[in-house]
């Protein structure tokens, strides 16, 4: 929520945190001097809260163009010998994985810790990926945290650990963490970092094969630290029934599912807070003792198939001992096993299937009687906020793209407006999938002209995902003499993660002023042609649209407007309603255009009256629905300053 | 002995808040507190469900099994339905906020929104108690419908459901907001806590269904 | 007969029946134009709605308009109704040099808006070489302005949704037969309060005479005819394509240009513009006069008065000259009632057999 209670200088104090606030607190009692990262949900708020004490604290901070950029910043204020942090949603990891595969052989001096956000569920993102894999690939220690304490706990230890075995660590947190708020009992902050970062004329830091040999053995320094390591912990009695092994929160639901069922005296809770390496002998002690394993872990079956390959190795020793899991469909979410999130439920549910008692959370005809009365109830789909540009902006393309009557192609991208691919926008997009994705996408379509590819191509991309990662991809559209239309859909901020500043902004992360970095320039020192027109004014942009759909070669259509809800709060809003004289409900040709199809959650329908209607508390006053209300119904009252 | 708390609504309702509010005014308090909430879209339109777990002794996951939840406080008639269905058990004690947030599937003619007496009755029927009433209208007249969560806030304060003393609350929310925001927020709370208490004057015209159940 | 967006997509903006007349656009926001074209942008979901009762391409039973707009079937089935047929042209030579001949659509407009009869009038604005744009006048210069032929399927119609939303009313409308039917038919709708409103605006409907319009692409061929010459002014006879322009005239056989004619003008039964108040076409005859067709009560009140006033001057319609027109109109007629036969039932075109009869046996006049 805010830096208040990271801020706080009182050790020993219990505060409610959010597990990015403690991942912050954490990093600030380890006395870190570089923080980067890129926003994206559910890590964004980590950067933030650090930035916003990164002046009080003498410590630098920054939103970075994207992943790969910002882990290479902090690498190197690693290699001159400062602690620093940098933080990614696990989509992220992708994108800076090339730098850290390499970096992990290299080495790192100052401790480098690395937060992956994970997000099972994949409640703000378009995939649900299990970012260990990775993590292994690259040879990593892989922290898992339960909840906010166990975020602070194990930044801080993080940090220790990184310059132990001189290499980055990675934190790997999922939703669940990140999100969930809970007590933390504050340690020491330290000083403002001292001493002069230096890399010295003999220090090297190269990438090479050889050096993969050091990795294997720093792995296995890891593995003995882990063997004793208080986060890798087992709790219950001497020779369980039933093992569950767990990392994350799943050990918080493992533990309350045998709370629920009563099996304390049956099953047994290993908590792996180091997910690699496994400390094996730790494991084989406990492995040896079951007779049945139960996983618990968020999304892929990482465990289950590492800890699966170490009973292979030593089945003499554990035999007879049967594993359970998402492999075995034991463990499984409503949509199926490895599918989606865990939760509480999942785990009583395999427990108690493993220990054959029955569990039912309430009779199965609880809820009947509300039923009968409520026959159906409506699910709520996402849909772009009350007066967001990319309504208009989506509903201009749909237009342009109606008058133009070619078959366009139109790639999508990642960001707010990915709804685009839904309703909201009238299920216009047509791909969806990484970063910048779209536009390299445009990129190759554009050039099949000579294998009879004739449609016109359309890439969408968000304001900061084209710093982020369309710029290459323009580049080489550029060289390679494509030809597409890229729409910028800019709202100047990055707002599906809360509105973090991006190169185009003119502000940086701790709140400096800097010159903004334009994207018609960017685009037009490529050679490219940029147009730039507001959304708001939808026959404009229709034009605009329909116009450059017809044109050659790359060039690029800037959308522009202000992200409506900051615009709102920042000003005095005009007053929008429907004339009801004027709207004429059903018997108009429109059929409820304004609150039907166009579908800003503030055009509502009024059924008493059977007229259109605004509702005012939602609407952000920009004044988009009134210029396409066929019957000019809708009124836009200017709101003075006094008042009137 | 865990309280287990749903507060559940619609992105822009107001409802992270009301749970930061809620938890922060336990910790306080002493208690051990886990939340868990959902806010990568919360703004777009969907339901967001916050999950507050208080107990004194033993941690908790940021997550309440199915039917355990102990009370649900819902910003909205629909999402109140939904939570106490799949949390809720004859026991659960409910607050709502009468409201109504239409889902785009209903703006847009495929679905049709329940009438706001059948969702009252049928919370009322599954569950060990409700106070209804519209938060969203009584915000309006403390100076701004937005505040209907800190009405909401209120109402669970009064309603003396959680271990936590009124001044917590009041306490937090001081803290968390400054100017004209605090005094608002304020405002609104003492509202609600009246509401819960059976002393809110009628002037509102506001329905106050205070229904004990079965 | 009923029908809806998904018909009108069917019947007429699919097949190539669509005349962009306009009326359609901005009746909701799902029909708009690119280039003439009209095109569905969004399906709204209803099974019946206005833009299929007002489109003059959905089925039209033309004794039903005939009753509707004359208050009895016609007795002359090649010219329809009329009153009477002379020659006239306005009187104020300005007007009469903006105009495509004797300008006496553009003296009837301002007369009518000076004297306060109207306060606005939908037209097509655009000079030659240009595409043509929907206009809407309401002062004298602004009408002149619009004068001359603009020869592609300018959606104007658009205009007096225009007029409506300002408020501008009366108003005149002045346009293509197809357009002129447009009107009528909006007129015609009943029980929708804004609409029929929108209808109820128009004062005065002026009919162009037309046998064919042009595809949008005719424009480009007409400057790259012209080259660098600025062109002034665009003219057909039956065998050629006359373009004056500053460095001298240019003359191209009409068959070039032939193969712009828009597919749905083939189905034309109404090159005279039958169901206006008054129709105006040229002579073929004489360049400083146009004939005129009075039509109604109300096109008939309107000449009269313009007369008085002395903003049009009229002579008889040479008697010798009639079988010719009657001939060209007879010969589209039964061109459109071949095409009809060839398309069945998805042919808008609904001519009762006495129509059908009078027309096709010897033309007695």
């Amino acid at each position: 929520m805010s830096a208040s209670g990271v801020r706080l200088d009182d050790p020993g104090r219990s505060v409610l945190l959010t597990g990015n606030e403690a991942v912050a607190r954490g990093a600030l009692e380890a006395g870190i001097a570089y923080a980067s990262s890129y926003p994206g949900s559910p890590s964004a708020e980590v950067l933030e809260v650090l930035a916003a004490l990164a002046e009080e604290r003498g410590f630098y901070a920054e939103w970075s163009v994207n992943e790969k950029v910002a882990l290479e910043g902090a690498a190197a204020a690693s290699l001159a010998g400062l602690r620093s942090i940098c933080i990614m949603k696990a989509d992220g990891l992708n994108v800076a994985l090339d730098t850290l595969t390499a970096l992990s052989a290299s080495g790192t001096k100052g401790g480098l810790v690395v937060v992956v956000a994970d997000d099972p569920g994949a409640h703000s993102s378009v995939k649900e990926e299990d970012s260990r894999y990775l993590g292994k690939v690259a040879h990593l220690v892989i922290l898992e945290p339960a909840d906010p304490q166990e975020a602070r706990d194990m930044t801080v230890a993080a940090f220790g650990l990184a310059e132990q075995l001189r290499a980055p660590v990675m934190l790997r947190c999922v939703t669940r963490v990140c999100h969930a708020s809970g007590n933390v009992v504050l340690g020491t902050l330290p000083p403002k970092p001292a001493g002069r970062p230096h890399i010295g004329c003999q220090e090297r830091y190269i990438t090479h094969v050889a050096y993969h040999r050091i990795q294997e053995e720093r792995l296995a320094q890891a593995r003995e630290i882990g063997e004793g390591w208080p986060f890798n912990a087992y709790q219950g009695p001497p020779e369980p029934e039933i093992l569950v092994i767990t990392a994350g929160p799943g050990y918080l639901y493992a533990r309350e599912a045998v709370e629920v069922l009563g099996l304390e005296g049956r099953v047994g809770i290993l908590k792996l807070g180091m997910s690699w390496p496994l400390p094996e002998k730790f494991l084989l002690r406990h492995l040896k003792s079951a007779s049945k394993v139960l996983f618990v872990e968020e999304v892929e079956p990482f465990h289950e198939e590492n800890v699966g390959y170490l009973v292979a190795c030593h089945l003499e020793e554990v035999f007879p001992l049967a594993l359970y899991g998402k492999k075995s469909g034991h463990v499984a979410g409503p949509k199926g096993p490895g599918l989606g999130e865990i939760d509480v439920d999942t785990v009583i549910r395999a427990l108690a299937a493993l220990a054959g008692i029955p569990y039912e959370a309430q009779p199965g005809d609880y809820g009947r009687e509300a039923r009968e009365l409520v026959k159906k109830i409506p699910r709520r789909e996402l849909g772009f906020c009350a007066g967001c540009p990319h309504r208009a902006s989506f509903w201009a393309l749909k237009t342009a793209i109606a008058l133009d009557g070619r078959e366009v192609v139109v790639l999508g991208d990642i960001g707010c407006y990915t709804l685009g691919a839904g309703r909201s926008g009238h299920y216009l997009m047509q791909t969806v999938h990484a970063m910048g994705s779209g536009v390299g996408m445009a990129s190759g379509l554009g050039k099949l002209e000579r294998l009879g590819f004739s449609q016109p191509v359309v890439a969408l991309v968000g304001d900061s995902t084209f710093y982020h990662a369309a710029v290459p991809a323009l580049i080489n559209a550029r060289y390679n003499q494509s030809r597409f239309l890229l729409v910028v859909l800019d709202n100047g901020t990055t707002a599906m993660t809360g509105h973090q500043p991006h190169p185009g902004s003119g502000v940086t992360a701790l709140g400096k002023r800097v010159p903004a970095l334009s994207m018609e320039e960017v685009a037009g020192a490529f050679g490219i042609p940029v147009t730039v027109h507001d959304p708001y004014d939808v026959k404009g942009a229709v034009e605009a649209l329909y116009r450059l759909l017809r044109q050659d070669g790359v060039r690029v259509l800037v959308l522009r407007r202000a992200y409506a809800l900051l615009t709102a709060r920042q000003e005095k809003k005009p007053r929008v309603y429907v004339d009801p004289k004027r709207c004429l409900g059903d018997a108009c040709g429109c059929h409820r255009f304004c609150s039907r199809v166009f579908g800003c959650p503030a055009n509502t329908w009024d059924a008493a009256l059977g007229r259109a209607k605004i509702d005012e508390t939602v609407c952000t006053g920009c004044g988009v629905c009134a210029t396409l209300c066929p019957q000019g119904a809708i009124v836009v009252e200017e709101v003075t300053r006094n008042g009137a | 002995m865990v309280h287990n708390l749903i507060i559940t609504g619609v992105g822009g309702q107001g409802t992270v808040l009301a749970s930061h509010v809620v938890a922060a005014a336990a910790v306080e308090s002493g208690f051990l507190v886990a939340v868990g909430e959902t806010f990568g879209a919360s703004q777009r339109g969907g339901s967001v469900t916050s999950h507050v777990r208080i107990s004194r002794y033993r941690r908790y996951g940021p997550l309440i099994p199915r039917h355990r939840a102990t009370i649900i406080v819902g910003f909205e008639p629909l999402e109140t339905l939904r939570a106490l269905l799949n949390y809720g058990n004859p026991l659960t004690r409910v607050i709502m906020n009468l409201h109504p947030n239409y889902p785009l599937g209903v703006l847009s003619g495929a679905d049709t929104y329940p009438e706001t007496q059948a969702l009252m009755e049928a919370v009322r029927r599954i569950s060990a108690g409700v106070l209804a009433f519209n938060a969203t209208e009584i915000a309006h007249h403390m100076g701004s419908p937005v505040a209907a969560n800190m009405v909401m806030t209120g109402a669970l304060a009064g309603s003396e459901l959680l271990p936590m003393a009124v001044p917590a609350y009041e306490k937090v929310i001081g803290e968390l907001f400054s100017g004209p925001a605090r005094q608002l927020n304020l405002k609104a709370f003492r509202a609600g806590v009246l509401v819960a208490r059976g002393d809110l004057p009628a002037v509102w015209g506001n329905q106050v269904v205070k229904d004990g159940g079965k | 007969m009923p029908g809806g967006p998904g018909d009108l997509l069917r019947q007429v903006l699919q097949t190539g029946q669509c005349v962009s007349c306009g009326l359609c656009l901005d009746l909701c926001p799902y029909l708009q134009a690119a280039a003439e074209r009209v095109v569905m942008i969004h399906h709204c979901g209803l099974e019946e709605g206005n833009c299929f009762r007002v489109c003059p391409r959905t089925p039209t039973d033309w004794e039903e308009m005939d009753r509707r707009v004359f208050g009895a079937p016609r007795a002359d089935h090649v010219l329809g109704h009329y009153r009477q047929i002379l020659f006239a042209r306005a009187t104020d030579p300005v007007v009469a040099a903006a105009g495509q001949y004797g300008g006496v659509v553009s003296a009837l407009i301002i007369f009518a808006l000076d004297g306060g009869k109207i306060r606005g009038a939908v037209l097509t604005a655009g000079a030659p070489g240009e595409m043509p744009q929907p206009a809407l006048a309401v002062s004298p210069d602004e009408v002149l302005a619009c004068a001359g032929s603009k020869y592609s399927a300018a959606p104007s119609l658009r205009a007096l949704h225009e007029a409506a939303r300002r408020g501008v009313e009366p108003v005149a409308v002045v346009g293509r037969p197809c357009q002129v039917l447009a009107v009528r038919k909006l007129q015609a709708v009943q029980g929708i309060e804004a609409h029929h409103l929108a209808g109820r605006k128009v004062a005065l409907v002026v009919g162009l005479f037309c046998f064919w319009a042009l595809e949008p692409g005719f424009h480009a061929f007409l400057r790259a005819v012209a080259g660098k010459a600025r062109i002034l002014k665009v003219d057909f006879s039956p065998e050629s394509m006359l373009v004056r322009t500053d460095r001298g005239p240019l003359c191209k056989p009409v068959e070039e240009v032939r193969g712009f004619i828009r597919p749905a003008c083939r189905e034309c039964f109404d090159p005279t513009a039958e169901f206006a108040d008054v129709a105006v076409g040229s002579t073929e005859y004489d360049e400083a006069w146009n004939t005129l067709v009075i039509r109604s009560k109300r096109g008939e009140a309107l000449v009269r008065a313009a007369l008085e006033a002395g903003a049009i001057e009229v002579r008889p319609y040479p008697p010798e000259r009639l079988p010719a027109l009657r001939a060209a109109v007879r010969s589209k007629k039964l061109r459109a009632l071949e095409v009809q036969a060839s398309r069945g039932e998805s042919s808008y075109l609904l001519i009762p057999a006495g129509y059908r009869q009078a027309l096709t046996g010897r033309d007695q006049r």
